[in-house]
């Protein structure tokens, strides 16, 4: 079982994960002028590259909307590469101060009203839970794109006005993958995300992740706003946007303890 | 007169024979008395584990709440429920369900959280005296205590007094969070139990989720004071638009069993009785033999084959009864013993479950009047059918060949 803040959690860091590789893929794009002529393969797994060691700051406004009921969270994150990061609600009160740090494959909980450090058990990892649109899986995954999945460009070209490039992912047999195909749809000269469509093993749609509002942020572009949909539910929803965003901020390992997770 | 008194002579004139007739009918009746209060006890053990530890009698629910346990689907008139139920003296007690997180230092468990009315709970179920050691079940006031599964104590390494934090996904979506003290872990219950239930409060439960009165589930007890098939007639309209299933619909598993198990007892039963048929028969068969000569002088002097079939059915009756009499003797002396003692299945499988259900490993018998009479008359019906035969055989001997046979 996971907590709700630690499923908001879960949402913010994937959604901060993908944000942030195609926030390097852009960056990497600007760099070299010819990008467009990467496989699909080149392209993600230089995101891949570029990605560690990169560390980032922000304040970001979740909205998440279930059959339910629905609630609107302020949270603070930093992250450092891949491996480490660590977000605490700011709004609303009665979730102020609930921390969550992320540090290689493992999640702490800090929960305030009880003043107590939890441990994710790894049997919850794989796991989806009651109303999430997220697993804890995609909090901890770390391996390499390339070492789970095939990429293929599928498409190149406009469609629906928009001139995209759509890169299906299917994972290797023995990847520790639990989607069957992962769809992955950016804006052709950008680069920036647009549509990211995950599959089940039975190639059933899962869940669609969606990025909107494109800003300048510092030297680059990116969407602020992104929205994930369970196929199975589509009038449930996630949203994250981003209401500040610093990247390359001065940030340590030592950032990244239990011991801050609590204090502060 | 005279039939009994020629019949008992006649049962004499060979003892050896009667006798061995006599003891393999009487243990053939004590077996058949000792095996059916075994499974009486055995399912009777079955019955009560499947219903007065948790699950009860019957369950009601809100509709399709058992297909996905969502926390919404609450029943919305449970007061009124337990109220009928109560007034038909069926204990009711209600309950409340929600997945959730157990952590105590490092160590967290998904478990499934059960909240309770303890002074409703313990009227309608046995679990509460289902402890091990000095635990205490849920206090009839909330107070944060928590009974927890044994495999889940132990995955946790808890003990008795031990303080574990809860953190669940509340009905509003909020962070729900609190610290339960252990007060109590309960013994072998069923896989299910054991590894993932931790019992609180309702109260308790209702704050932790953010779920003011809610109901999930109000399960039924009778101790078998109302037939099964009685419970949801006299619930009445208070049930309507809910899911009402009783226990062998809750468990088809151990239902099948329970029903598998008349099924082989009557198999078992059939086999032992044609078995003392044929004793039966072989032992009047030859004394039918050893008297063709008697018979064709009794023919011939007049007695009419219904008086020769009367008086060899007689014979026959009145050896099954002797041999009933011991075996019952016989039976009920072992039953008893059983019935007190029983069978220490422990050292075969530990603990013994079946269809999720924790057994008591002392596997004792149960005397029901039922277990004695049913294999005692059939026994006797068998023996005088049994005899048919070699009685028609005399009967209809010609006297004069009779009286000629060597």
């Amino acid at each position: 079982m996971i907590n709700t803040t630690s499923m908001k959690h879960i949402r913010l860091v994937k959604a901060g994960t993908i944000l942030c590789l195609f926030l390097l893929a852009i960056a990497f794009q600007t760099a070299t002028a010819q990008s467009s002529e990467l496989t699909a393969d080149e392209i993600l797994d230089k995101v891949d590259d570029l990605y560690r060691g990169d560390s980032s700051q922000g304040t970001m406004t979740m909205t998440i909307k279930t059959e339910h009921w629905t609630r609107e969270l302020t949270l603070e994150y930093w992250s450092l590469g891949k491996e480490k990061s660590l977000f605490r609600i700011l709004a609303p009160k009665k979730e102020k101060g609930t921390a969550t740090l992320k540090c290689d494959r493992d999640i702490w909980n800090y929960l305030p009203k009880v003043n107590r450090t939890i441990k994710l058990p790894s049997s919850m990892m794989s796991q989806s839970w009651m109303g999430s649109h997220f697993t804890n899986d995609d909090l901890v995954k770390e391996s390499r794109f390339t070492d789970d999945y095939t990429f293929e460009k599928s498409f190149d070209g406009e469609r629906d006005g928009q001139n995209i490039i759509e890169i299906t992912c299917i994972p290797h047999e023995d990847a520790a993958v639990v989607w069957g195909k992962v769809i992955v749809i950016v804006e052709q000269d950008s680069f920036i995300p647009l549509e990211i469509s995950y599959y089940d093993e039975d190639m059933e749609l899962a869940r669609t992740m969606r990025f909107s509002d494109v800003k300048d942020i510092g030297d680059r572009k990116l969407p602020v706003s992104m929205i994930v949909i369970p196929a199975d539910k589509p009038d449930e929803s996630t949203e994250v946007t981003y209401d500040e965003i610093n990247f390359n901020v001065e940030i340590d390992e030592e950032f990244f303890s239990l011991r801050n997770l609590q204090d502060r | 007169m005279l039939s009994i008194r020629l019949a008992w002579r006649n049962l004499w004139r060979n003892k050896r024979r009667t006798l061995i007739t006599l003891l393999a009918l009487a243990v053939n009746t004590a077996v058949l008395i000792t095996t059916f209060a075994l499974m009486d006890g055995y399912i009777e053990n079955a019955v009560r584990y499947a219903t007065d530890l948790l699950t009860g009698e019957a369950q009601i629910h809100a509709n399709e709440y058992l297909e996905d346990h969502s926390l919404y689907k609450t029943i919305d008139n449970p007061d009124e429920i337990i109220a009928k139920a109560k007034s038909h003296g069926i204990n009711a007690s209600p309950r409340v369900y929600g997945f959730g997180l157990l952590s105590v230092g490092n160590k967290s468990a998904g478990v499934m959280f059960e909240g309770v009315n303890p002074e409703l709970d313990k009227q309608a179920f046995t679990l509460h005296e289902h402890l091990q050691g000095d635990g205490r079940f849920v206090s009839n006031k909330a107070d944060k205590g928590m009974v927890l599964g044994k495999k889940l104590a132990k995955t946790l390494n808890v003990k008795i007094g031990s303080e574990i934090i809860a953190v669940v996904q509340a009905a509003d979506g909020s962070l729900g969070t609190d610290i339960y003290t252990v007060s109590g872990i309960l013994k072998t219950a069923g896989e299910k139990l054991d590894r993932s239930t931790a019992i609180c409060h309702i109260d308790d439960f209702r704050e932790l989720f953010v779920m003011e009165n809610a109901v999930h589930e109000i399960a039924l007890n009778s101790f078998r004071g109302v037939e099964l098939e009685e419970i949801k007639p006299l619930l009445g309209t208070t049930i309507d638009g809910l899911e009402f299933k009783t226990w062998r619909q809750l468990n088809p598993s151990l239902s099948q069993m329970v029903d598998m198990s008349h099924v082989g007892m009557g198999i078992f039963a059939t086999i032992f009785f044609i078995v003392a048929g044929l004793g039966v028969m072989n032992t009047m068969l030859m004394a039918t033999y050893d008297r063709i000569r008697e018979f064709g002088i009794l023919k011939a002097i007049g007695t009419s084959p219904m008086a020769i079939i009367r008086d060899i059915l007689v014979e026959a009756m009145m050896m099954s009864v002797i041999a009933i009499c011991i075996g019952f003797v016989l039976g009920l002396a072992t039953s008893y013993y059983l019935s007190i003692h029983g069978i220490d299945m422990s050292g075969v499988g530990g603990d013994v479950t079946f269809a999720g259900i924790a057994f008591d490993p002392i596997w004792k018998a149960v005397i029901h009047p039922a277990s004695f009479i049913e294999p005692m008359a059939m026994m006797c019906v068998i023996s005088v059918l049994a005899s048919i035969y070699p009685a028609v055989i005399a009967a209809r001997l010609k006297p004069v060949e009779a009286m000629n046979h060597v």
